[in-house]
């Protein structure tokens, strides 16, 4: 190896991260050349100086940052927003895998896939048809796994889901058990917004409520949680309503979100929020929501700036 | 104990996976405890590459609250360890990204208490036994992050990972999206700009 090679390998070297040949390469010219080693040396020098400049973080701002976090995530309110579908889900017997099929809560029209199981088609004598095992019509089957055994058959295990029609009005509380778990629903964001849209108007109810605090606070999707915002709104004088709009005018990425929290937030004087809203003003680079925090500031007699 | 978690994007315990699936459950408790597992070296993270107090805390909170928030999406492509750092490293690029921008830098740390010189940790060492040899250590940390700060943010992040993370280079690529050559290439970037910047060290 040349010496400039080798110079270039020092850095990686010094790390660990050769490969074991551009190691033992390495280690044999610099063993040799006295110009490499001097080389070699002063990577060392360096990293040992740069080791000397390390931060370490005070315990008492981890401690600070747990609180902070610990009170955000029981702002979130989670919990009780995610129980009592669980707990109905649970009672019927179905499982969220169930809701993948789940399409249509429009107009208060709820088809729902209710019912999980694992069907092993094990052909016990001759002359079991397949046919007679296929599935019927409207009924949804997931293959999980499929085997020849070795009796020259084939072993298939798949889960069944069946569809189901509901439809009620809006304050039909089976229709509402529905929609809450459908907001909830992971994996169609067309149908946690169109579910979240019907209930808004119903954030009265303690359950719904919590469901549209949880989708502000936790859906993916920025459309769902402008859909949650629009049904707090009637709410945004309430403590834990006000908590989950604070996190989400401080944390969520999405400049729609922040501005509606930001309007929501600020409809009412509230001096408890002018630590916050100082904060925001320094990194907030939306610029609607950084004017709204300012004239908000300002109503309060408070300094724009932090000290 | 980061350098166990970091290897090479490996499951990390069955332990770390076990409370990912109870936290996705809505185990508040399994949650805590993840986070209570990554949190200091999160934090060190944030405090070294921007250098603020403040600064970190604002990371922390926003990291762990996206990790709260999608943790449902995490579906085990990679360890829990690198997920995270994901998470944690794109918020602090943007964060230097934007004083990039900004330049708005300074030697000097605010803190909740006052402020601190960056480079007490040189002077304390040996500031009795040697005075000129105190000045010089004070003169070499400033020059240290003046060179440090020369680095673009991804060079800086990757330097960060590596040297003072401990992360290996191939877990790095992972972590930032890229390959382990991409991660090599700039860490060798990197160490030969501080060379240059910061010359013989005696």
């Amino acid at each position: 190896m040349t010496c400039d090679a080798v110079r270039k390998l020092i850095p990686l070297y010094y790390y660990g991260e050769l490969t074991p040949e551009d190691e033992d390469q390495t280690e044999a010219h610099v063993h040799e050349c006295s110009a490499c080693a001097r080389h070699l040396e002063r990577a060392r020098t360096l990293a040992a100086a740069l080791d000397r400049r390390t931060m370490e973080p005070p315990a008492s701002l981890l401690a600070d940052c747990r609180a902070d976090l610990a009170a955000a995530v029981r702002g979130a309110a989670a919990e009780p927003a995610r129980r009592p579908w669980r707990m109905w889900l649970d009672a019927a017997g179905a499982t969220f895998a169930a809701f993948t099929r789940w399409r249509q809560p429009l107009g208060a029209v709820a088809l729902i896939g209710v019912g999980f199981f694992a069907a092993r088609l094990v052909p016990a004598g001759r002359g079991v048809a397949t046919a007679s095992l296929a599935p019927s019509e409207g009924v949804f089957v997931n293959v999980r796994s499929a085997q020849p055994d070795s009796a020259g058959k084939v072993r298939i295990a798949y889960d069944e889901t069946t569809r189901r029609e509901v439809s009620g009005t809006i304050d039909n509380p089976e229709v509402q058990k529905l929609l809450l778990a459908a907001a909830h629903e992971e994996d169609d964001p067309g149908v946690r917004v169109e579910s979240v849209d019907l209930l808004k108007d119903r954030a009265g109810s303690g359950e719904v409520r919590d469901a549209l605090l949880n989708a502000l606070l936790h859906d993916s999707n920025p459309g769902v949680r402008l859909k949650a915002l629009e049904g707090l709104k009637p709410l945004a004088a309430e403590t834990p309503v006000r908590g989950a709009l604070t996190q989400a005018l401080q944390f969520d990425d999405n400049d729609a979100v922040r501005m509606q929290a930001v309007d929501l937030l600020t409809m009412r004087r509230d001096d408890a929020m002018v630590g916050m809203l100082q904060r925001l003003v320094q990194k907030e680079d939306n610029g609607y929501v950084r004017s709204k925090c300012e004239k908000a500031l300002k109503e309060m007699n408070a300094s724009i700036g932090t000290f | 104990m980061q350098e166990a978690a970091g290897t090479a994007g490996a499951r990390v315990s069955p332990d770390v996976d076990s409370l990912v699936r109870a936290a996705q459950r809505g185990d508040q408790e399994a949650f805590e405890q993840l986070v209570r597992a990554y949190d200091q070296s999160v934090l060190r993270l944030a405090m070294n590459l921007l250098r603020s107090p403040e600064d970190a805390r604002d990371v922390y909170q926003e990291a762990f609250l996206r990790v709260y928030r999608n943790l449902h999406a995490f579906r085990f492509d990679c360890s829990f360890h690198t997920w995270l750092y994901r998470i944690v490293t794109n918020i602090c690029l943007d964060q230097l990204r934007k004083r990039k921008v900004r330049k708005e830098e300074s030697a000097v740390v605010e803190t909740g208490e006052g402020t601190i010189d960056r480079t007490d940790g040189f002077e304390e060492e040996s500031a009795a036994a040697n005075p000129e040899r105190a000045t010089w250590n004070r003169q070499l940390g400033r020059r240290i992050d003046a060179a440090l700060e020369d680095l673009t943010p991804r060079e800086r992040m990757v330097f960060e990972l590596r040297h003072y993370q401990g992360l290996r280079l191939r877990n790095i690529g992972e972590i930032l999206g890229t390959t382990e050559e991409a991660a090599k290439n700039c860490l060798f970037r990197a160490t030969q700009k501080m060379r240059t910047l910061l010359g013989d060290l005696r």
